[in-house]
């Protein structure tokens, strides 16, 4: 079943941007990516690290295909849950990758990437921090914080999104900045709705995988990373 | 070949990678560096021609391209359901919006809702252009060996990029498959997909979260297979993509020499366009 909504990503296909502007937003997200890439350098990224944003990437990808079926069909792109999972500087890269399969088969153009990216690496930074404050400085639990995080960065994104579509204009289009301007609040608008569908399912998956693996949420609630072998304690704790 | 995918309306990566690892075509035998090449002039032209007839010419030469890897037409039509429907559910909004001659219009409400010629062009420019890069992308990957792709990413891309792209890659199809068994289990339990806001959530968020779990124990799984066998955070790349040959770079150089004279045209000259 093809989609009629979508959630927090520039649905727009090459040509749509002018080429000043694709230029100008792949400049910005190369920056950004740079910047992740020289945080990740300065850290030490394991194996396990590189493996974990790997199999996040192919999970993102594979849950963009999915359309649920609600109000005619959605997608998600659970770029808050990877940030939450993934952290920010990994889950950057996850969404950079995310984008760049997509627009191998049509989903966003290839020179939407840069955009899609600087969207997409908003959800995941704003999520990452917002759960991570809201944890552990304000106690909330898992399920409202990830409700939160995901709905908070969504909305963000989602003026992200008619702040680059505004500015860049359509090419083509004779319409006016604030004509395009009111056409991308509509859309704007359903993305936010949808992003309360993902909203409610990140705070769900964050609460089902804080009784399974807490130690995979430990990262971004300030604790430090657990080690996988003793997280069997937590399942046991979880379980009682 | 797939075992399954989610929709024919979405392209499959197993299709696409088994067309790529098994087809015969002077296509296939093309080096990646020239497709590559040519993809990036392709989106370069997408981007820059905005005369129509000149966009169509660009979308009929990468159906051209894509006929001539010997890929599957119906496939194609089938796939061009996403890039559609995005365009489709951005151009709407500017179909009725974009000043222009009136070509039906109706009162609706006590108001009047037109589609103009300039929204119908828009919206035919938008589409034209993203089926070509699409057509185009498509034939790239699916006339392209997997060890190709995985050389040509190293080359480009920084190591820890590249490493997470090519580990990506890898998990795809399992993840996929993964998902889509969670999906078939809830189908065979008579479980459709039609349910309640509240309930669907629920069961979404239990086929992600489980999808989730399962990733993250596979890659740890995976993390301590690759250390014990001496993995530092490097993908070795066994095969090299080979070079373009003199043919290929001739292709290239005639594509740059098209994209410099549409630029021209684009920001200097615009009475080139003699229709």
């Amino acid at each position: 079943m093809s989609r009629l909504v979508s959630v927090a990503h520039i649905h727009l296909e090459d040509g749509a941007f002018s080429p000043e502007w694709v230029i100008i937003w792949s400049v910005v997200a190369g920056a950004m990516v740079a910047l992740a890439l020289l945080v990740l350098r300065k850290g030490k990224v394991t194996p396990r690290k590189l493996a974990i944003a790997a199999m996040c990437t192919s999970v993102g990808f594979a849950a963009f295909q999915v359309s649920i079926p609600i109000f005619g069909g959605i997608h998600l792109n659970l770029t808050p849950l990877i940030g939450i999972l993934a952290g920010p500087a990994l889950g950057s890269l996850s969404v950079l990758i995310i984008n760049i399969f997509s627009a191998s088969i049509g989903h966003g153009g290839w020179g939407m990437v840069g955009a899609n990216t600087i969207v997409n690496m908003t959800e995941v930074l704003v999520a990452y921090y917002f759960y991570r404050l809201v944890r552990s400085k304000l106690d909330f639990n898992r399920f409202f914080s990830g409700l939160g995080a995901a709905i908070f960065a969504l909305s963000v994104s989602a003026l992200v999104i008619i702040g680059i579509v505004a500015v860049s204009g359509l090419q083509d289009s004779e319409q006016t900045k604030e004509e395009v301007l009111g056409n991308m609040l509509l859309i704007a608008a359903a993305n936010i709705v949808a992003g309360v569908i993902e909203g409610v399912i990140t705070g769900y998956v964050v609460s089902f995988i804080s009784k399974i693996r807490p130690d995979l949420l430990s990262d971004a609630e300030g604790n430090g990373r657990q080690d996988p072998d003793t997280a069997s304690e937590d399942i046991d704790a979880a379980s009682d | 070949m797939s075992r399954r995918s989610y929709s024919k309306h979405i392209p499959d990566f197993r299709l696409v990678t088994h067309f790529g690892e098994s087809g015969n075509s002077m296509i296939h035998s093309m080096s990646l560096w020239t497709k590559a090449g040519l993809l990036a002039i392709v989106v370069c032209l997408a981007t820059v021609l905005i005369d129509p007839i000149l966009i169509s010419i660009l979308y009929i030469t990468c159906l051209a391209f894509y006929l001539a890897a010997k890929l599957p037409f119906k496939v194609l039509l089938g796939w061009y359901t996403l890039p559609a429907m995005f365009v489709f559910t951005l151009a709407i909004m500017f179909i009725f919006t974009e000043p222009g001659d009136e070509v039906i219009g109706v009162d609706l409400f006590g108001s009047h809702i037109q589609v103009t010629d300039n929204g119908i062009v828009l919206m035919y420019k938008l589409l034209i252009r993203a089926l070509a890069v699409v057509t185009f992308s498509l034939a790239l990957f699916m006339s392209s060996r997997y060890s190709h792709i995985a050389y040509l990413a190293r080359r480009m891309m920084p190591r820890t990029l590249a490493t997470v792209f090519l580990l990506s890659y890898r998990f795809l199809f399992v993840t996929s498959d993964e998902v889509t068994d969670v999906i078939d289990a809830i189908h065979s339990r008579n479980g459709g997909l039609i349910r309640g806001v509240s309930r669907q959530t629920r069961l979404f968020a239990g086929i992600f979260g489980l999808a989730f779990i399962h990733a993250f124990e596979r890659a740890e799984r995976i993390a301590k297979a690759m250390e014990s066998r001496g993995f530092t955070g490097d993908m070795p790349v066994m095969e090299h993509a080979p070079r373009p040959s003199v043919a290929g770079v001739s292709v290239v150089t005639v594509g740059v020499v098209v994209l410099a004279i549409s630029v021209y045209i684009r920001y200097f000259d615009s009475s080139m366009i003699w229709w």
